[in-house]
């Protein structure tokens, strides 16, 4: 079985799982893309992620319609794409996957961003379930301070466990714990070891391989599926790799992607960018999920530390020398920057970024702005005409 | 009490050409709003001036944020980089979202040369862990003070600025509830003005004039008992041309949960044990504010309890234009509103908001519906 059956497989199994969950006594947590699920999954709690059901229906098209149903309860066409298909699709019961269950718990971890907190705080209402914010301040460069925010993480790790066993009534399970951080670890590492894949000249993979192979290690990481999963799919990659193949023929500009993905562009961008030989390979996005457990650790300590330090919650320096990291191991040579109305935390400072990047690498930037998930806030024609503009100016530099 | 009143509304309405002329006097700090405590900053011998962003165009900020940025963080930074830009010594800003959080990234950036912290509070207050890393938090301020001066803080200059900022909150809470009990004694507009020129001035001095306009009013009846008393919700309100629309159409503002009133006036600081583990009592004891998580329900059971307890005929709910937080909330708090029996009207405003007029005509239609109990939302 190729990567792309297992993950379709995978991806059914665990629906199916989760749709069942009542029926064979299990309880249902939503919980937000980088979040320590590994604690849901060691207390046998199936984790929903409303994002990932949100791209579903972005990718097919539902967004606009959905924002509009709850346009029309009182919500703002302002809010998060992911938020307003979400809300929408509870309206509508609008769904291309058959929709996700109803939640016991909620879990949102606003290292990623304060918008699924108040997301959540919707949810929690509708349902009258209990939400559980794991609150990370900034990871901010000070030892003393780091220090003192990773004890206050791991207190809160405590007091989620507490909840959990309380929700579940069973006592938390501290070495199944250990065991599921061994298992997120090794699926994390193989997952890095796919996206570093890029790195080859040419390259085998584009960043929009890494979007659609991102799923599994978001939803699936802590269990054996999601292992098998990226040793599957290395495995392919390595196979493509020695054979030179690459996935944009005639490579010649190799771009960093900052920010989310416009999720209902993919095939247009993809295919404009190649027919200028130019392929984006990377972003910050798709490396947040490249966590490095140290199994050695305290399982809450290290759990506290991968989580508490992703590129959105750290500060605008060391965001942009994580960047400027990817510039240097994949052999960058330009950079979209993409500003989302939809994600204001990782938009906020993206002209700040820019003229960081800009001064480390000397390489120039396309800026713009639209919205990953909603087309009424999408100019095409604007877009293209950026994008063909920047890659035309790549050229000239190139010559 | 002329004297008085004048001397707050011209510091409140003009307070950049106030700290213009008391510059020099101590090193001056701008702190945004939310959650600083103000005192660490007073016993450190500094001036703290909450930065409330400005009503001039904004030339600077905009290119540094996305168009869709909510206009008190853009107001604010550009009052930094432009009009302020020579008249503050340092600045310290509360990471309370998305916004603030990145926001301070590149305020701090923008800001080489002068003391600049990063305040961290917890943005949730529903567990034990969070009432420890906010007297962490506290620790690690005044540790940044401490380095700033070059000396330690002194306890009694702690407890002494706590003192000064207790008895400027007992005055403003007295005098909210003479214009609670008479109406039409104090305007909204001047009163707001009184607590705003708290926000600049040193307690101190703020607190003698507030005696002052205290010791006359006490005297005076109600002006007018037809004013129809109304709750207000938000974070701030602005343009502040805002209470002189209340004030017109006949509205008292006899409770809230705004940032730059209630948030402020209630949060006394116990003044005994230690004085940080005080200041951290105090912080868990404010009004409920729509970033900071707490419970799901408590933002909008609040809001019900408040317009009751003052016996409010209304609530107005200031929502600030790309306030990603209070969109969220406001669909539920309509519904709740609404369940309630209680009037609601929502006013979106921005910073540089010039024109009026159609606020005011929702405003005298909402002060109509309220008088006949009839109310759309």
């Amino acid at each position: 079985m190729n990567s792309r059956e297992l993950g379709r497989k995978l991806t059914e199994e665990y629906l199916s799982a989760a749709r069942n969950a009542r029926e064979v006594g299990k309880f249902v947590a939503y919980t937000t893309a980088v979040s320590p699920v590994e604690i849901l999954v060691a207390h046998d709690i199936i984790p929903i992620y409303p994002e990932n059901h949100a791209v579903s229906l972005i990718t097919k098209r539902l967004c606009s319609e959905l924002s509009e149903a709850i346009e029309r309860q009182g919500y703002t066409s302002h809010l998060c794409a992911y938020a307003r298909c979400d809300l929408g699709f509870r309206e509508t019961g609008k769904s291309p996957t058959g929709g996700i269950p109803d939640p016991d718990f909620l879990l949102a971890c606003n290292a990623q961003c304060f918008t699924l907190v108040k997301w959540f705080e919707v949810l929690a209402r509708r349902y009258r379930v209990p939400l559980f914010v794991f609150d990370t301040p900034q990871w901010i460069r000070d030892e003393a301070a780091r220090r003192d925010i990773l004890s206050y993480c791991v207190r809160q790790l405590r007091e989620l466990i507490s909840s959990l066993e309380e929700l579940t009534g069973r006592p938390f399970d501290y070495d199944r714990l250990r065991e599921v951080i061994r298992l997120s670890d090794e699926a994390c590492r193989l997952y890095r070891k796919f996206l570093d894949m890029a790195s080859h000249k040419p390259s085998p993979i584009t960043i929009f391989d890494a979007l659609i192979h991102m799923a599994i290690i978001v939803y699936l990481r802590g269990t054996p599926q999601a292992v098998l999963y990226y040793r599957t799919l290395v495995e392919e990659i390595e196979q493509k790799a020695k054979k030179g193949e690459a996935a944009v023929k005639g490579e010649r500009f190799r771009l960093y992607w900052e920010n989310l993905p416009i999720w209902f562009k993919f095939r247009d961008h993809f295919e404009l960018l190649a027919s200028y030989g130019a392929a984006i390979l990377t972003s910050l996005y798709v490396h947040d999920w490249a966590h490095e457990f140290d199994l050695e650790k305290d399982p809450l300590v290290t759990l506290a530390e991968n989580y508490v330090s992703g590129f959105s919650n750290v500060t605008l320096e060391e965001r942009a020398d994580m960047a400027y990291e990817l510039f240097k191991r994949y052999d960058l040579n330009g950079m979209i920057m993409f500003i989302n109305r939809s994600c204001k935390a990782v938009s906020f400072a993206v002209h700040e970024l820019r003229d960081l990047l800009t001064q480390k690498t000397g390489i120039p930037a396309l800026v713009f702005e639209a919205d990953m998930g909603d087309p009424r806030f999408y100019s095409e024609a604007q877009v293209r005409t950026r994008i063909e503009a920047y890659l035309e100016l790549l050229e000239e530099l190139n010559r | 009490m002329q004297r008085a009143t004048e001397r707050l509304k011209e510091i409140s309405r003009d307070p950049l050409r106030f700290l213009k002329a008391t510059k020099g006097e101590k090193p001056l700090i701008g702190v945004t709003p939310g959650d600083v405590p103000h005192e660490l900053i007073t016993a450190a011998g500094l001036h703290p001036v909450v930065v409330f962003g400005t009503n001039e165009p904004v030339k600077f900020a905009g290119a540094l944020m996305p168009d869709n940025t909510c206009s008190l963080a853009k107001s604010c930074l550009e009052l930094a980089l432009n009009q302020g830009r020579d008249l503050f010594d340092g600045f310290v800003v509360s990471q309370l979202d998305d916004t603030t959080q990145h926001l301070s990234d590149i305020w701090e950036r923008r800001s080489v040369g002068k003391f600049f912290h990063k305040f961290l509070p917890p943005r949730q207050l529903s567990r034990p862990s969070a009432f420890e890393w906010f007297r962490k938090e506290l620790e690690r301020f005044k540790g940044a003070l401490e380095r700033f001066i070059g000396r330690r803080i002194q306890e009694a200059d702690l407890w002494n600025a706590i003192k000064a900022y207790n008895r400027n909150r007992r005055l403003l809470a007295e005098l909210y509830d003479l214009k609670r009990k008479k109406p039409g004694l104090l305007g909204n507009r001047l009163f707001f003005d009184i607590v705003k020129a708290s926000f600049y001035m040193e307690k101190d001095e703020h607190s003698g004039l507030l005696e002052e306009v205290l010791e006359d009013l006490k005297g005076k009846k109600a002006v007018s008992e037809e004013l129809i008393p109304i709750a207000l919700a938000g974070i701030v309100v602005e343009p502040q041309g805002i209470w002189e629309l209340f004030d017109e159409v006949g509205l008292n503002v006899v409770c809230d949960n705004l940032l730059s009133c209630s948030r402020y006036i209630t949060s006394f600081v116990p003044e005994e044990g230690d004085p940080l583990e005080a200041l951290t009592r105090a912080h868990f004891q404010k009004p409920n504010f729509s970033p900071i998580h707490d419970s799901p329900w408590r933002m909008i059971d609040d809001l019900v309890e408040m317009v009751k307890a003052y016996g409010a005929k209304g609530l107005i709910y200031i929502h600030l234009q790309y306030c990603e937080s209070q969109d969220f909330d406001l669909p539920d708090i309509k519904r709740r509103m609404r369940l309630e029996g209680i009037p609601m009207l929502v006013l979106t405003t921005e910073f540089q908001t010039k024109h009026l007029s159609l606020m005011k005509t929702r405003i005298e239609a909402f002060k109509e519906s309220v008088l006949e109990g009839k109310h759309e939302q």
